[in-house]
């Protein structure tokens, strides 16, 4: 028992290897054929995927469509998935490049100066900073960003990957990465600072 | 004080994505720089309510819709593998049940040309009195049907004791008598004239 407990307590990423062990099983399963190890694979990484595409795209529908297709590339390049080493780095980069796509088909992003007028009308000032209105007022700061920086800030700031696995998934330099989210972290704070202080 | 080349560096340091050198030179600046301390924070700030707008869980009814239509997807995909599984396995099952036929057509040895006279001609049993169109002598007898002839196009004239034959008909069936020692082949050959007949008559090993 001892033994055990120093083994996990110097292995802090032992789950993280487990998880990665069941992946692999899931894929070698899924290659088959094996829609229900698929179905497996899928719930290991749904989170990974749905709010990644959420945060993103910015509403729940078009998430679930960037992540339907996001599922169907993986399915598609299960033999792939398998020869490639880092499998959520290769998820999330998919993810990425899923929503590029939506987004190209949707419209631009918005430019921050016309930000505050989606702000709902007559909100209580008081109301709006606190809540819901501050929620949506966070939410809607990502809109304001290009997708690139959107990306390297929700990877970096919201999903929590370090500057190099976004570079990857974003198949940026770090150098890059580093300068886009310099800049998000800038337009956000602007953004949000300005549309509380019109709204006051 | 123009703190514009600061930005950067404050926006990277207030993520921690400065390495320790370079967090600590602007360490050093925010502390002297009222605006750039208020960047920082305000920057620290933005960060956390960011976070915490984005902390929601998903309703795992989200993802269970997005597994439904994955799946949905996928089993639509592999119908059509399965259709053609289905139909090899019919074809299969139909080759299994034609060829044990389809062999027999294609192991029957093809009959050796014969003489159109020979084919019409009864065998030699004709001559001792038998019927001359093979019939069995006795029961319990195997009969089987003589190849047809390659070629045939004269007309039998009235052979002994049996009606014309004409090309096409069905060719007579013969007695086989497995154990029985081969017999002398008699080949009858017509010619045109109606008057001469000419016999053949092989008692060779069988041939």
């Amino acid at each position: 028992m001892k033994a055990l407990a120093f083994l996990a307590m110097a292995n802090p990423a032992g789950g993280s290897d487990a998880g990665s062990d069941a992946s692999a099983r899931a894929i070698a399963a899924a290659r088959t054929g094996d829609l229900v190890a698929f179905e497996t694979l899928m719930r290991q990484h749904e989170r990974l995927v749905l709010v990644t595409a959420l945060r993103l795209l910015g509403n729940m529908e078009d998430a679930k469509d960037a992540s339907q297709e996001v599922f169907l590339r993986l399915y598609r390049n299960l033999g792939k998935v398998g020869a490639s080493g880092n499998f959520p780095a290769w998820l999330y980069r998919v993810t990425v490049n899923v929503c590029y796509d939506m987004g190209r088909k949707r419209t631009a992003s918005i430019p921050v100066e016309d930000a505050p007028d989606l702000a709902a009308p007559g909100a209580d000032p008081h109301q709006s900073a606190a809540g819901t209105e501050r929620q949506r007022v966070l939410h809607m700061s990502l809109r304001m960003l290009s997708a690139k920086e959107r990306a390297a800030l929700v990877l970096r700031d919201l999903e929590g990957l370090s500057t190099g696995e976004v570079a990857q998934a974003l198949g940026s330099s770090e150098a890059t990465v580093r300068s886009q989210i310099s800049q998000a972290r800038v337009k956000v704070k602007d953004f949000v600072e300005r549309y509380f202080r019109r709204r006051i | 004080m123009n703190c514009g080349e600061w930005e950067e560096r404050i926006a990277l340091h207030a993520g921690c994505d400065l390495p320790p050198m370079e967090a600590a030179a602007v360490d050093r600046h925010v502390a002297e720089c009222a605006a750039c301390q208020a960047l920082l924070s305000g920057l620290r700030q933005t960060a956390g309510l960011l976070r915490e707008a984005h902390s929601e869980p998903v309703e795992s009814a989200h993802y269970a819709a997005v597994r439904a239509r994955v799946l949905s997807e996928l089993a639509g995909r592999q119908r059509p593998r399965w259709a053609y599984a289905l139909l090899a396995a019919a074809a299969m099952l139909l080759l299994v049940a034609v060829w044990p036929k389809a062999r027999r057509v294609v192991v029957t040895p093809r009959p050796q040309p014969v003489p159109v006279a020979q084919a019409l001609m009864p065998p030699v049993s004709a001559f001792s009195g038998a019927d001359p169109l093979g019939a069995p002598s006795g029961p319990g007898t195997p009969w089987v049907r003589r190849p047809r002839p390659a070629a045939s196009g004269v007309t039998r004239k009235g052979g002994p004791g049996g009606p014309p034959r004409t090309r096409g008909s069905a060719p007579p069936l013969q007695q086989v008598e497995p154990s029985s020692p081969p017999e002398p082949l008699v080949v009858k050959l017509i010619t045109d004239d109606p008057d001469v007949v000419i016999y053949w008559i092989s008692e060779g090993k069988g041939e």
